[in-house]
């Protein structure tokens, strides 16, 4: 587990990252939201030990994070880099043979991640010549090539087609399940898919952390009620209950006292009824909210 | 501020360095542009040496017009005096009937000169100029014939007349006869620095912007500790450059004991010796002032300003050596750093006391010892600022982080 306690960076007067804590735990993906600018890539780059924090300091399993343990995670800076001139395969085993991989052993796991990835047929193009999607298979091959046993992606998924998400996400599955897995990202949908714990990250303080559900359940339940027909608009006479919106027969509506049951009890009392669900607050509403 | 920490094993330095220099190598050698540089400079140092060795052995052959058997006389034995044998000169005369043809074969250069009997002795005669060799030789053969007619006819013995009389040049230096070669090789050696230092040192600036500009040495800072980063491409560049030399040095040598001018090898042999560990030394003080100048830049762009310093200390000992006077090059030639450009040429002309080879490479160890931890500091502190171009003394001034 990687616990981030109390992380600062100031640049000049200013607090770019200011007292941020949270941890990342193992077999858990975790999801970095936050506004541009919140701080996320500096805090990921403190992580990483290529930024000094100003205080603060980053624990693995408990103890503080030596230059060893962090040279053996697994990192996808904001800014991709890698040699634009070399052969792909060949980058990747320079980078593996770096972690300290033997030869033999680095060029096998660059042949299967490049196979993943159905970039075998390019290994030994330079990097200049895939698309852009490609370099960036590339990229997340890097971060992976060296067995890692931490992830910190600094927005892995941003100019990726759906279906090189979908590998993407395949692999991450396949490599980094056991891991702690941090990953930053604007695309709030696919955070919502895939992550099980959330850290929001708001002009340099962390706003909001916590599972998913945890996070999506909280505030007051909200119910939708579609009727077969006729109009929603009684519900507002309705004791305990506050409505949102009504459309015909559709209402939206926030229990305020009222029990669930007794709820799906009196609307079905009422008249016919197509559903009666439990509207989840969606994660962008959530990331709304904090950043307000 | 805090450091991020740079702690490792000792394997684990030795693996890292390696593996990058290892990179730097194979990626350099399989670049055209550094085969094709490389051939041109074989070709340009063997080139050279069989030009030297063509000149150097070269036999001047002069017609010489004569009028008249005295004249012929002459001529003949111009041939043979010492002065013309030192200028491998041969003078082969032409008998001409009348002075009218001879001035005439001078003109239209059919004769390099002519010579005819005037009342008081010889007159020599060209079209716009007479060859220096022709000139000394005939000049001294013609009074050597005429004081032995003389004496002859006086009956005075000749060689009591002259007794006392020579004068015989002798110079103590018994490899003299080599000093134009040597001067030569003084003059290519500083050349042959001066290139290799700035086609390998270049390289080192240029590769660390790029992985700057590419970004790439974030993933290489988390993966590897600078420092190893650092070594590894010092190393492998100055391994490509002493490779560069060494092979040029050692072509240049064959060549030259291939061209029959085994004399002239030994003769500049120590000092092309001493030229690779003085090249090692000078290379290495400066490989990591090419790495700063790398780290300063953020883009290829900024290397022409960043390399500057770096630049100048190639140039500086360059312009002294061609400009300086002897006294100059003396004192210049112990100054640390710039004295592994000059000491190696002045070896090549010989006559330097041991104790300014002495001074020079102590001076220049401490030095590199000095730029080199300099070099680290600001490398270390300048690599990861990505944005604008960073001055010297701004680099300086950065706290690490």
């Amino acid at each position: 587990m990687i616990e981030i306690q109390s992380l600062t960076r100031v640049y000049g007067d200013k607090a770019v990252v200011d007292d941020v804590s949270f941890e990342v735990r193992p077999g858990r993906m975790t999801g970095f939201v936050g506004a541009n600018g919140a701080g996320k890539t500096t805090t990921m780059r403190m992580i990483m030990g290529v930024l000094g924090p100003t205080s603060g300091q980053v624990l693995w399993q408990g103890r503080p994070l030596d230059a060893e343990t962090r040279r053996s995670f697994g990192y996808m800076p904001e800014e991709r880099g890698l040699y634009p001139r070399m052969a792909v395969r060949e980058q990747l085993v320079y980078f593996a043979r770096l972690h300290g991989l033997d030869r033999a052993d680095a060029s096998r796991r660059a042949d299967d991640l490049l196979e993943h990835f159905g970039l075998v047929d390019r290994s030994g193009d330079q990097l200049d010549d895939l698309s852009l999607g490609n370099q960036q298979k590339v990229q997340i091959a890097a971060s992976l090539i060296h067995r890692p046993t931490a992830l910190v992606l600094d927005e892995p998924f941003s100019g990726l087609d759906p279906i090189a998400v979908d590998a993407m996400v395949d692999l991450l599955r396949r490599e980094a399940k056991d891991l702690p897995l941090l990953f930053s990202s604007h695309q709030l949908d696919l955070v919502e898919r895939l992550c099980d714990d959330l850290v929001i990250l708001s002009a340099g303080r962390v706003v909001a952390a916590g599972s998913v559900e945890e996070l999506r359940g909280r505030g007051a339940e909200r119910y939708r009620v579609v009727q077969d027909g006729g109009d929603a608009a009684w519900l507002r006479d309705l004791g305990g209950v506050r409505v949102l919106d009504v459309d015909g027969p559709t209402a939206l509506v926030e229990l305020e006292g009222l029990k669930p049951q007794d709820l799906v009890r009196t609307v079905v009392e009422h008249g016919p009824v197509l559903e009666v669900t439990r509207d989840r607050q969606p994660l962008s509403e959530i990331f709304r909210e904090v950043n307000r | 501020m805090s450091t991020p920490d740079t702690t490792s094993t000792d394997r684990d330095s030795t693996r890292w360095w390696r593996i990058v220099a290892e990179r730097e190598v194979t990626t350099k050698v399989r670049e055209k542009s550094f085969i094709i540089s490389t051939l041109v400079m074989l070709a340009l140092v063997v080139g050279s040496i069989v030009l030297l060795n063509a000149m150097q052995g070269r036999e001047s052959t002069h017609d010489v017009g004569v009028v008249g058997p005295q004249a012929r006389e002459v001529v003949a034995a111009a041939s043979k005096t010492p002065l013309a044998k030192a200028d491998n000169t041969t003078l082969t005369p032409k008998t001409y009937d009348d002075v009218a043809a001879a001035k005439a074969a001078v003109r239209a250069d059919t004769v390099d000169a002519a010579l005819v009997v005037t009342d008081d002795g010889f007159e020599l005669l060209g079209d716009r100029s007479v060859d220096d060799a022709i000139e000394r030789s005939v000049t001294a053969a013609a009074a050597s014939t005429a004081l032995q007619r003389n004496a002859a006819a006086q009956d005075v013995d000749l060689s009591e007349l002259q007794a006392g009389t020579t004068t015989t040049t002798t110079l103590l230096d018994p490899d003299a006869k080599n000093a134009d070669v040597r001067k030569a090789a003084a003059y290519v050696l500083v050349i042959l620095f001066f290139l290799v230092a700035i086609t390998f040192g270049m390289p080192i600036a240029q590769s660390i912007t790029q992985e700057k500009e590419s970004r790439v040495v974030e993933i290489l800072a988390a993966a590897v500790p600078l420092r190893s980063l650092l070594w590894g491409k010092v190393v492998g560049n100055t391994l490509l450059a002493i490779g560069q030399v060494v092979t040029l040095l050692g072509v240049a040598a064959a060549a030259l004991a291939a061209t029959g001018m085994g004399d002239q090898l030994r003769s500049i042999g120590p000092a092309l010796l001493w030229y690779v560990p003085f090249f090692l030394l000078g290379f290495g003080a400066l490989a990591t002032l090419w790495a700063v100048a790398g780290a300063l830049a953020s883009r290829q762009q900024d290397l022409g300003s960043t390399t500057v310093p770096v630049q100048m200390l190639l140039m500086v000992p360059y312009f002294l050596y061609f400009s300086g006077s002897e006294r100059v090059q003396e004192i210049v030639s112990m100054v640390p750093v710039v004295s592994m450009v000059i000491m190696p040429s002045r070896l090549a002309e010989g006559g330097v006391p041991a104790w300014q080879i002495g001074v020079a490479v102590v001076g220049t160890v401490v030095a590199a010892g000095l730029l080199v931890q300099l070099g680290a500091r600001i490398y270390e502190r300048a690599l990861l600022r990505t944005g604008n171009k960073l001055g010297y003394r701004e680099a300086l001034r950065l706290q690490a982080d």
